[in-house]
């Protein structure tokens, strides 16, 4: 009975992941990630883990930082943004829901649904405020209800921006409100439904207010569900903030999150998840600044001209203008959230330099990502390896939480929204 | 009940239940094959969306009628006596397993979940079920397993 299952033990792992061996995830970081060969799974390994919440515990700090929760059991915490005045703001959010049009999408929406939140989201967006600056909250509020999966957030004087999953909504906001009940504008329908496989629509405005940008992640993992379903996806959209026309501002990129104007260059900066199903190290999701008019590859290349052989027909023509991108991430570490660090009230070491979070992997047999690091900077470019941040979000097979958006608060604290352990973070310098 | 045919054991008033089973996977893995086809020759993705459902659906009923199968064979001697038989499960069985396997590779995305080994995939079913089929075929026809009345 035993020798038995030991068999069907044998045999299931050897379906689930009969693959290479795993590289040194620390072979992929930077702007030369080692690329393995293509291996193509019989079946993909899908490594989900138990999502327990936090209890009494906490996320580990690096050295000279210190972390405490500033919200808890909200709901799905995604996305954060910190208004002039202080006051945070919290997309409590979730996917509107994929139809399931092969067999094995029924097998990947039940494992999906296990690695993420359990909690119903609102679909709103909550407001936190500081009162009296001691890096608590005193006052919790609903800003803006009833939105559809919203995600990205920008304000631009008066106006402020939602990114909904199917357009960009604009409402007006005066400073100081902690609720907007005005009915919102629509400036542009953005790609949603009915697949709307990529939902989280990131947004940033231009430094100079005039033009908005909208991350638009592809409808699929490699173009499986036809490139008719692709129109104007795996791309950033630069939107007119006066018309609301838009144009493709760069393309190729598989879901495109954490769109950032860097500030000392004022280059847009991104993180991008991509594509499944190649191996535990391929492709690596990587973190680049957008140039305007490129083209980086997906579906049909990645890093540059590495041709995908699941896309069929090729676009040689495409494939040749493919540029691979700045700073890779190694593998699956899906990265969701991005913030430069413009405060002064954390150690030196971080100033200038980018956080990001990494979501953390499901489709690889050894976990990666599942923490927030930091990317040191200088003169506009990454200088040097990440460093962890935060981490402890796992605990063997089990998942306190996982990292999805950043934000720096007026104090100059990092902010981290944890979906799956509905906490916002807060990471300042331990006293001296 | 004395008659000399050799009986089938999983029956409904005397309709066996096997042969109503068949042709579902048949038509499916054969269907399969056509479909795969038709993606290799287009890269329209319809195609092999098609294939991967027909396959599942294959799979699902062929294993409805090997126990339909497994239950005559266990139910009645003559049956397990006819050499046709062991071409047929044998065959029947390497040809699941092939598609068991292609139902896998047809999980992937794209391309690759039909060209080349796909294809080769369910070409080969469709070759094995020629062989095995004929021998069903002959096992009811021929040497009346499961057909009522007398023997000649």
């Amino acid at each position: 009975m035993k020798a038995k299952l030991a068999l069907c033990a044998c045999t299931a792992a050897a379906l689930a992941a009969c693959g290479p061996d795993p590289i040194n995830p620390k072979r992929q970081i930077g702007a030369q990630p080692y690329l393995p060969p293509i291996h193509q799974y019989l079946f993909p390994p899908m490594h989900v883990v138990k999502n327990v919440g936090w209890g009494d515990a906490a996320p580990k700090p690096a050295s000279g930082l210190q972390v405490r929760a500033l919200a808890r059991n909200l709901k799905n915490p995604r996305s954060l943004y910190v208004l002039p005045n202080g006051d945070i703001l919290v997309a409590e959010t979730e996917g509107p829901g994929e139809p399931a049009s092969r067999p094995k999408q029924f097998i990947f929406n039940w494992v999906e649904k296990k690695a993420h939140s359990s909690t119903k989201a609102g679909n709103r967006i909550v407001l936190l405020r500081d009162v009296d600056g001691n890096g608590a909250v005193d006052m919790q509020t609903v800003f803006l209800d009833h939105l559809h999966s919203p995600f990205g957030m920008a304000l631009v004087g008066n106006d402020f921006y939602v990114a909904n999953t199917d357009a960009v909504m604009r409402y007006p906001y005066q400073e100081g409100q902690t609720q907007i009940t005005a009915p919102g504008i629509k400036l542009t329908d953005l790609p949603g439904g009915p697949i709307d496989h990529h939902w989280t629509k990131s947004l940033t405005a231009s430094p100079d207010g005039a033009k908005l940008y909208a991350g638009v992640g592809s409808n699929s993992n490699v173009g499986e569900n036809g490139m008719e379903a692709e129109k104007e996806r795996a791309a950033i959209w630069e939107i007119d903030r006066a018309s609301g026309a838009h144009r493709l501002y760069a393309t190729g990129l598989r879901n495109p999150n954490g769109l950032t104007f860097e500030p000392e260059s004022h280059a847009l900066w991104a993180v991008i998840n991509e594509r499944d199903e190649l191996g535990p190290d391929l492709v690596p999701d990587y973190f680049t600044s957008v140039k305007d008019g490129a083209f980086y590859g997906w579906p049909y290349s990645y890093y540059g001209q590495h041709l995908d052989p699941r896309v069929m027909p090729q676009r040689p023509d495409l494939t040749a203008k493919a540029i691979p991108p700045d700073y890779s991430l190694s593998s699956h570490v899906a990265p969701l959230g991005l913030a430069f660090y413009t405060g002064a009230t954390l150690p030196a070491t971080y100033r200038g330099g980018a956080f990001i979070a990494e979501h953390g992997s499901w489709n690889r047999q050894e976990l990666n990502g599942y923490k927030v690091v930091f990317v040191p900077f200088s003169s506009g470019k990454p200088s040097g390896m990440p460093e962890d941040v935060l981490t402890g979000f796992i605990d063997g097979d089990q998942a306190h939480g996982r990292p999805v958006g950043l934000a720096i608060d007026k104090q100059g604290a990092l902010l981290v929204a944890d979906d799956v352990g509905g906490t916002v973070w807060r990471v300042t310098a331990t006293a001296r | 009940m004395t008659d000399g045919n050799p009986r089938s054991t999983a029956q409904i008033a005397g309709h066996p239940l096997h042969p109503m089973l068949v042709p579902i996977p048949i038509a499916c893995f054969v269907g399969t094959f056509l479909t795969d086809l038709a993606y290799w020759k287009t890269a329209n993705l319809q195609w092999a969306v098609m294939s991967s459902w027909m396959l599942t659906v294959g799979l699902i009923v062929a294993l409805l009628a090997v126990i339909a199968g497994l239950i005559d064979f266990l139910g009645d001697a003559r049956i397990r006596n006819l050499r046709a038989l062991w071409i047929h499960a044998v065959g029947n069985a390497l040809a699941l397993i092939l598609s068991l396997f292609n139902v896998f590779i047809h999980s992937r995305d794209g391309y690759t979940s039909v060209v080349p080994t796909g294809l080769i995939l369910s070409t080969l079913v469709v070759l094995i079920l020629l062989v095995t089929g004929w021998n069903g075929w002959a096992m009811v026809y021929r040497h009346r397993v499961g057909v009522s009345g007398e023997t000649p």
